[in-house]
């Protein structure tokens, strides 16, 4: 599939900003033999007077700027075309759940795609007894660590409701678990606290959907903001696989990925540190249009 | 002195008559046989030559040092953090220097391998790979920081200053605890416990070669120079702030080693480049002496919820223009799992043996190693694979195998088989003992010592001496400070005489001086409200001593000059009922908190004198009554705020820093002026309001003599306001304002003279063409708005 994907972010402050730093991770990545980035333009407005564009750790495009000067407004505006790999239908070749453990110990690296990064807790994920308790019962006597993955996304769209105004950026897992509400990102973090605690390397996955679906299917929930899903290793002949708690399904081309992380905070659109008193409004709209698609 | 000493054993003996070592347990004074170890015997003779009384006298000399100097250390509590007094133990920790020499090489190796174990870690991880390390191990540490992987350090290496705590085991040779690269404390303590201990027994340490320390710290200060100049040359250390348990510390070396002393909030980064923002505009920097865990650093790039940090700061580590004492991301090493393979990563890297053990760790992570610990629980401590606290310090996190009961083994056997590789067993240690004075008497105590290395271009080099660790009790576990050990110095004692160093540059050599940072913004403006409230608290002492004076003589607290003064104290917020007013405490609280941010630019004696002012507006706030009681109170207070106001006048350097501090201090004594002129006089006025304006203005004599006719508006207006002479006038004020303002840096809006300076003179002048009559109470308080403008103009043109 060929998409062309349209984001913009805007903020508007109560009082001029100067000496504001921003990280951004809002341009699609590539994925070996998964996600292309044919094109890709971000602008950002007022003009920064410090610009880098470099990858992280994990491999994801990032994007320093810096503002000398005050500054009311900040609008950020990514344009990019991408050509994302149709998905056969996959083959389960995961190891069982006590098998995993072996093959994760042999996995003798420590580079982006390692498993061992995943697989405890994370800034923003502690480890949780209460939701691994909901993970191992969702998952019992699941063959496979595919199966296990499926059967606990599942269980969180069984047992969650989508509500966009329960939570916020800083909700913490447990929070989110116990309000038994939230969105994308509550979904998925709980998902990977509960992926963790069954042994199973687990990260955070920020990114796009498509806006409009195809004919005679549903409207995804998410395609108008960026998106969260979870991405699990499946062992050393199945890596990493992907699925979404929020839309019970496993990603595929209607995921556009923009980054890989252990959770929000590595992934997060734009990390600002700013020198100002006041709050700020933020607004964001995204498209992701089939390129050729009459729709 | 062999001889003399020998003579003197027999009352020596008598000394330690009743010290015993432990059994099965090293001691340092005496061998197994119980004979004294030759070290200490010149020592113990001199000591057994005294009595009870002359001891207890040096001991006192050393904890007066202490207490002069402010040395002090923080404890927490469950709800409160306090500083408490320095628990020095007198009695010195004496190592033989043959034994120091072997220590030292084994050391200097050390920390070689941690050296080259980071460089891997940070770049190929070709340890991993061969399977020297786990990954998991290394994943899981919050202390391997992603965003630093594949950054080589500014002067190629990652580590510059290290400590390791090592302890003397039962079979008598050293071990090493635990590894410190993260941000090591303690040397600027041991430096204060050699001060003080050398104190108690000048004659004596004159007399023994005992190996100094400052050359250590010199040849360190010339490595992080060294390292500035490989960019623009400037050094300066980062502390976490006045609220961490060190701090003190962070001030005492930044003032022993003439390096500023910065926050994160100091710092920006601009194009890659590490910038102080100073009142001179921004400065590069190019080495930070970190004294802070490196995950705060950044908040952009590293824990965003650190608050104490710079962002960007990684970015300038990238741009390779600073260099970060130590790297970001070498705490990774001081973790208690690394110790297990330690020995394999020496024959890999270094291509030898490690010279000196850590403490018997295995990481449960492995089977066998898991297996090994279960099997023999008796000789295990077990904690956290990730901790980087010693096992004896953290007893909350640490199970002792040996206490467990029969029926507890099972289930930490199968705890341990869940947790795995979150676990590390560590075989139970008892630490040699070294003894302390405790009620007149030596008796044996548990010892551990923190040795420091620091990288030079001539290789690390060891400090001749350390930080030492002594019990409570016997049980080793009593060693932390926090629960009540105390801190011993520790003398490397050679057979020849040692080289007599001191940070003073040698005769002849000739010296370089630090490229002086300029002055950072936030330690002006805590200088500039350090002068501002001390000012406040003088003002409000002088009105509260004329109030209650006034009170404790008249049987009518409603006559009109009082109730004239309440609506003064009430206008300002301040409630007359109360005669130490919550506003004095916030006052001079105020200023204890501003020069708490700047301990490395204020003298001990400055700081010493403002905390006691504290302590004492505190007592006097809970007890002192209204009238003739809070007279004399406030006089106790307005005497020691003039002593503290003249440790500052007399002692502080006259640089940019002073400047901000006089400035502070005359905007406010104008500003009280103004205030209280305008409604102290005019025809509104009660009776006595001018003998009270005079008193309150510190100018009853200088009236007396300086006007012949009786005191009227004008005289005291012209005594208070137009008089340049006069300390306390208006006009004296302004005129050092605007002479301290030219001294400034420029503030770079337009031509000289700056639009602050245009302003100062503007104020100063348009005071100084009155005459006594115009100065109506309207045009006083349109001046005290003129001074508040000012003070905010000041703020903005060098402190924003």
């Amino acid at each position: 599939m060929l998409y062309d994907i349209k984001l913009v972010i805007r903020y508007a402050y109560e009082a001029p900003v100067a000496g504001g730093r921003h990280l951004m991770r809002v341009m699609p990545r590539a994925i070996c033999g998964g996600q292309r980035l044919i094109a890709g333009s971000l602008a950002i407005g007022p003009r920064p007077s410090d610009r880098t564009d470099r990858t992280d750790f994990f491999g994801n495009a990032l994007t320093m700027v810096a503002f000398r000067d005050g500054h009311l407004d900040l609008a950020v505006e990514m344009l990019a075309r991408v050509e994302v790999a149709a998905v056969e239908e996959e083959l389960d070749v995961s190891p069982s759940l006590p098998h995993l453990r072996d093959e994760i110990a042999a996995a003798l690296v420590l580079t982006a795609a390692a498993p061992h990064h995943f697989l405890g807790p994370s800034p923003r994920i502690p480890s949780d007894a209460m939701i691994a308790d909901h993970a191992r019962a969702a998952v019992a006597g699941a063959e496979t660590v595919r199966i296990a993955v499926e059967r606990l996304g599942q269980a969180i769209h069984r047992d969650f409701t989508y509500d966009g105004k329960a939570t916020k950026v800083d909700t913490t897992p447990r929070q989110a678990f116990d309000l038994k509400r939230g969105v994308c990102q509550d979904f998925s973090h709980i998902m990977i606290c509960g992926l963790r605690a069954l042994g199973i390397p687990a990260g955070y996955v920020s990114g796009f959907l498509r806006t409009e679906p195809p004919k005679g299917r549903p409207r995804l929930e998410g395609a108008d903001a960026m998106h969260a899903w979870v991405r699990a290793w499946g062992g050393q002949e199945a890596g990493w696989i992907a699925y979404d708690p929020t839309n019970r399904i496993w990603a595929g081309t209607d995921h556009i990925v923009v980054a890989h992380g252990r959770d929000y905070g590595d992934c997060a659109p734009v990390i600002g540190v700013l020198r100002t008193f006041g709050g700020h409004e933020t607004s964001q709209s995204v498209d992701v249009i089939p390129v050729g698609d009459p729709a | 002195m062999a001889a003399g000493a020998e003579q003197a054993i027999p009352d020596g003996a008598a000394l330690i008559a009743g010290y015993r070592a432990l059994p099965g347990v090293p001691d340092e004074m005496v061998d197994a046989t119980g004979a004294i170890r030759p070290v200490w015997r010149p020592f113990l003779a001199a000591l057994s030559r005294m009595n009870r009384a002359q001891i207890d006298k040096r001991f006192a000399r050393a904890d007066q040092y202490l207490r002069d100097a402010g040395v002090y250390y923080r404890v927490y509590g469950d709800a409160t953090s306090k500083d408490r007094d320095w628990p020095l133990s007198h009695i010195p920790v004496l190592i033989d220097g043959a034994e120091w020499r072997a220590l030292e090489t084994g050391l200097i190796q050390r920390a070689e391998l941690l050296e080259a174990i980071l460089s891997d870690l940070y770049g190929p991880a070709r340890l991993v790979a061969e399977g020297f390390l786990p990954p998991g191990l290394v994943a899981a540490s919050p202390e391997y920081l992603r965003p630093l992987v594949g950054i080589k350090p500014a002067g190629g290496h990652h580590l510059h200053f290290v400590s390791f705590e090592v302890g003397r085991g039962p079979d008598g040779g050293w071990w090493v605890l635990g590894d410190r690269t993260q941000a090591p404390s303690g040397a600027g303590f041991a430096l204060e416990n050699r001060v003080a201990t050398a104190r108690a027994f000048s004659d004596i340490y004159g007399e023994m070669h005992v190996h100094r320390l400052a050359g250590f710290f010199r040849a360190f200060r010339d490595a992080l120079q060294h390292l500035g100049e490989l960019g623009e040359g400037r050094v300066a250390i980062l502390t976490p702030g006045p609220l961490n348990e060190t701090y003190f510390e962070h001030a005492y070396i930044a003032r022993y080693l003439g390096f500023v002393l910065l926050q994160g909030d100091d710092l920006t980064v601009v194009d890659g480049q590490a910038m102080v923002r100073t009142v001179a505009g921004l400065r590069p920097i190019s080495v930070l002496w970190r004294r802070m865990d490196a995950a705060f650093a950044d908040p952009l790039e590293l824990n965003q919820d650190s608050r104490i940090g710079t962002p960007g700061l990684v970015d300038a580590l990238r741009a390779g223009r600073l260099a970060m004492v130590n790297a970001l991301g070498s705490g990774l090493i001081e973790t208690r799992a690394f110790l297990a393979f330690l020995p394999a990563l020496s024959r890999r890297l270094l291509g030898e043996p490690l010279i000196l053990s850590s403490i018997a760790t295995w990481w449960c992570g492995g089977e066998t190693e898991r297996k090994h610990v279960t099997d023999h629980l008796d000789r295990m401590m077990i904690g956290p694979a990730l901790s980087t606290r010693l096992p004896f310090d953290d007893t909350q996190a640490t199970v002792l195998g040996a206490s467990l009961r029969a029926s507890a083994r099972a289930a930490a056997t199968a705890w341990i088989g869940k947790e795995a590789g979150r676990l590390v067993g560590q075989e139970a240690v008892t630490l040699s003992t070294t003894p302390a004075w405790v009620n007149g008497q030596l008796v044996p105590r548990p010892l551990s010592l923190r040795v420091f290395a620091a990288r030079t271009p001539q290789g690390w080099t060891i400090l001749p001496g350390g930080f030492a660790r002594i019990g409570r009790s016997e049980d080793p576990t009593a060693i932390t400070m926090q629960r009540g050990g105390t801190a011993a110095d520790v003398w490397v004692v050679s057979d020849a005489p040692v080289e007599q160093t001191s940070l003073l540059p040698d005769v002849g050599l000739g010296f370089t001086r630090a490229t002086p940072v300029s002055l950072p913004s936030r330690a002006a403006d805590n200088l500039f409200w350090l002068g501002r409230y001390i000012e406040r608290a003088e003002g409000l002492l002088r009105i509260l001593r004329a109030y209650h004076g006034r009170l404790a003589e008249t049987d009518d607290p409603d006559m009109p000059l009082l109730a004239h003064i309440r609506v003064y104290l009430d206008d300002l917020g301040i409630d007359a009922d109360e005669p130490i007013p919550q506003s004095l405490v916030r006052n001079v609280d105020g200023a204890i908190r501003s020069a708490a941010q700047i301990r490395d630019r204020f003298s001990v004696d400055g700081w010493l004198a403002l905390t006691d002012l504290g302590k004492v507006v505190g007592q006097f706030r809970a007890r002192v009554t209204e009238g003739d009681d809070a007279t004399r109170a406030v006089t106790v207070l307005l005497r020691k705020i003039a002593g503290f106001a003249g440790l500052v006048h007399e002692n502080m350097y006259r640089f940019t820093g002073w400047r901000f501090l006089a400035i502070g201090r005359g905007i406010e004594r104008g500003l009280h002026m103004s205030r209280l002129l305008a409604h102290l006089t005019g025809p509104k006025a009660p009776d006595g309001a001018l003998d009270m304006m005079l008193e309150i203005g510190d100018s009853v004599m200088t009236h007396r003599r300086r006007y012949s006719v009786s005191t009227n508006d004008l005289t005291v207006l012209d005594l208070l306001a137009l008089d340049a002479l006069n300390p306390r006038s208006i006009l004296y004020q302004l005129d050092e304002i605007r002479r301290e303002t030219a001294l400034l840096p420029l503030d770079k809006s337009g031509p000289p003279p700056s639009g602050l300076m245009r302003e100062v003179m503007r104020i100063e002048n348009g005071l100084a063409i009155r005459t006594p009559e115009a100065l109506t109470s309207r045009r006083l308080t349109r001046l005290a708005r003129d001074l508040e403008r000012l003070a905010d103009h000041f703020a903005r043109t060098y402190m924003g």
